[in-house]
């Protein structure tokens, strides 16, 4: 992928030339698929968060900031805010760390590497959905082949019922959306570690540095870019990792598993109170435009330095 | 390095097996259940290796539980999605990559920022705005909602594509007479297939994963695609393992496939910008 903005482009650019105009014409079915079903949709969220709703989300009477105060004085909400931000912190954490131990492996040379990189690639070229089905049933505590797996080998002889308590929920589905995830780190650094030049090992090696020394001062900063861009995709993306949740608990049991994106679903399709749902769509949207354009933001700078 | 690599290869392969043996954990669970009769899945102690090795379960979800409705209908979206995409993504793309117009570095910003939004966000406003438009179990209302999630990427990739040939390839054709948008048809596209195909497959691949779009809009059984068809084996109070893992099987068949053809594309444009140092 070459540079995005092309530096050919130096002259000053005007408003409503013939190339502009035909710029825009281009654009146009685009912009109109985008204005018609993502902007209109999101300002009509913010509409719903202002009005008294129906049962099937239909605006009735203005209400101003009264659903806010709603959500913003239950507890259950701030707990989710607060269960969303460690899930995604301590996923994308997990991630990282699995994803620099799997590209690690993969850039040592033995017979099978390739196939084993082919392998590594599965749960992330899998669907969502359907992964998180099969580890539904992974974990089902009377049939599942986990705890019998443990049982059997003596690793754990009284494993959890995984769903089914709070604390294993939790850890059980936050797992589903590391190992989704881990394929995307260790690729993403193995192309790093692979741009890295042999000769600064090289010459690593020529001054007495070992292993440790030599991954710390060559390879973390060959790739520190690359360290930035997937930890920021990622933890975009963990933040809006619906389907795991959804799929395995629905956010249960009680709310243990719950994080934004599966609360502003269920309070809308599930017990049908969209002002509430809307409320909690639109600070969820709030955090990912911060987000998200800081990530635009450093991206850009990125692109400029190197 | 190399002396480390060397001395502690038989390490690494013995960590890489016990962290494939992780990753592909659920995958060998699938392939267990959906090769044993349901009289063998529901006992204890649960079993590996399947005591009698039966492809009945195959022969079900075929003839008695819909599956090739589901296939076609993610067959339909899947092609809808890429189809429609591409005919608005590339236009798109071509102006952001070569025209000059005003806007066009706000553009590229609202490119990479739009991709992070999260189709949650809006699926309660545009259930209702599908509702009026009479988009409910429609196949072109998850077209549509699948397509909007998805051009911002595919425009980003293709821009990426696109600024990636010389401008002079262009520039002659233009001499010889060719118009813009005959350039971008004769000369770009064909120059930047390997790029558009990467986009095409990736947008399938997206819309073909898709659920919860599906599981807002989509009540019909016939319209059903595999991920809510699937869903449907998940009962209240018991779910039809064998039948799910067989479906599961045959429908990420096609994806694996399709993902390995574009994954070193995928990974380099995800990167791009910071790997190219």
């Amino acid at each position: 992928m070459a540079a995005h903005v092309s530096y050919t482009l130096k002259r000053k650019p005007h408003l409503w030339t013939r190339e502009a105009r035909l710029a825009y014409l281009l654009m146009l079915p685009a912009v109109l698929l985008l204005v018609l079903l993502m902007v209109y949709p999101i300002v009509y969220v913010f509409m719903m968060s202002l009005y008294r709703t129906d049962r099937i989300g239909r605006l009735q009477e203005f209400a101003g900031m009264a659903a806010y105060l709603e959500v913003f004085t239950t507890r259950v909400f701030w707990e989710t805010t607060v269960r969303t931000a460690v899930w995604t912190v301590l996923a994308v954490l997990v991630k990282a760390v699995f994803g620099m131990v799997i590209a690690l492996a993969l850039n040592v040379e033995y017979v099978g590497r390739r196939v084993a990189r082919m392998l590594f690639i599965i749960p992330w070229a899998s669907s969502v959905p359907i992964s998180a089905m099969l580890w539904k049933w992974v974990y089902d505590h009377e049939f599942g082949l986990l705890n019998h797996t443990l049982k059997a080998t003596g690793l754990w002889n009284n494993p959890p019922v995984w769903l089914g308590a709070p604390i294993s929920a939790f850890i059980a589905t936050i797992w589903v959306d590391i190992w989704v995830g881990i394929p995307f780190m260790a690729l993403i650094f193995l192309a790093g570690m692979q741009a890295i030049s042999r000769d600064l090992y090289e010459s690593g090696d020529i001054d007495g540095a070992n292993a440790r020394q030599k991954f710390l001062h060559i390879t973390i900063p060959g790739i520190r870019h690359l360290i930035l861009i997937a930890t920021m995709l990622s933890s975009l993306w963990t933040f809006n990792d619906f389907n795991t949740v959804f799929i395995l608990t629905k956010g249960g049991p009680g709310t243990s598993t719950e994080i934004l994106i599966t609360a502003v679903y269920k309070h809308g399709f599930e017990w049908l109170r969209f002002s509430r749902a809307a409320v909690m769509a639109v600070v969820t949207f709030i955090i990912l435009t911060v987000v998200s354009l800081f990530y635009a933001h450093v991206f850009f700078r990125q692109e400029r330095d190197v | 390095m190399s002396n480390w690599r060397t001395r502690n290869r038989p390490l690494v392969i013995v960590l890489t097996v016990v962290l494939l043996g992780l990753m592909l954990f659920p995958f060998f669970v699938m392939m267990s259940t959906m090769l044993k009769a349901s009289q063998e899945i529901y006992v204890v102690p649960a079993t590996w290796i399947p005591r009698n090795i039966t492809f009945h379960n195959f022969t079900r979800v075929w003839r008695e539980y819909h599956l090739l409705d589901y296939f076609r209908s993610s067959l339909i979206v899947a092609l809808g999605t890429m189809g429609l995409n591409i005919l608005v993504s590339v236009p798109a793309a071509y102006a952001v990559a070569r025209l000059r117009f005003f806007g066009r570095k706000s553009v590229m910003y609202l490119l990479l920022a739009i991709q992070m939004f999260s189709p949650v966000i809006v699926v309660i406003s545009l259930f209702r705005i599908f509702a009026r438009a009479q988009l409910i179990d429609t196949y072109t209302g998850l077209i549509l909602a699948n397509t909007v999630f998805t051009i911002s990427f595919a425009t980003w990739m293709m821009t990426g594509y696109f600024s990636a040939i010389p401008t002079e390839i262009e520039e002659a054709a233009r001499i010889d007479g060719c118009s813009r948008v005959g350039t971008l048809l004769r000369v770009m596209l064909p120059v930047a297939a390997p790029g558009l195909v990467t986009v095409m497959i990736y947008n399938f691949i997206t819309a073909w994963n898709e659920f919860l779009f599906a599981l807002t809009f989509i009540n019909a059984r016939s319209k059903m695609p595999l991920t809510l068809g699937i869903y449907q084996f998940v009962g209240r109070w018991s779910t039809q393992w064998e039948l799910l893992t067989t479906s599961a099987f045959l429908a990420l068949i096609p994806v694996l496939v399709l993902f390995y053809l574009i994954e070193k594309q995928l990974v380099a444009g995800l990167a791009s910008g910071a790997v190219k140092g």
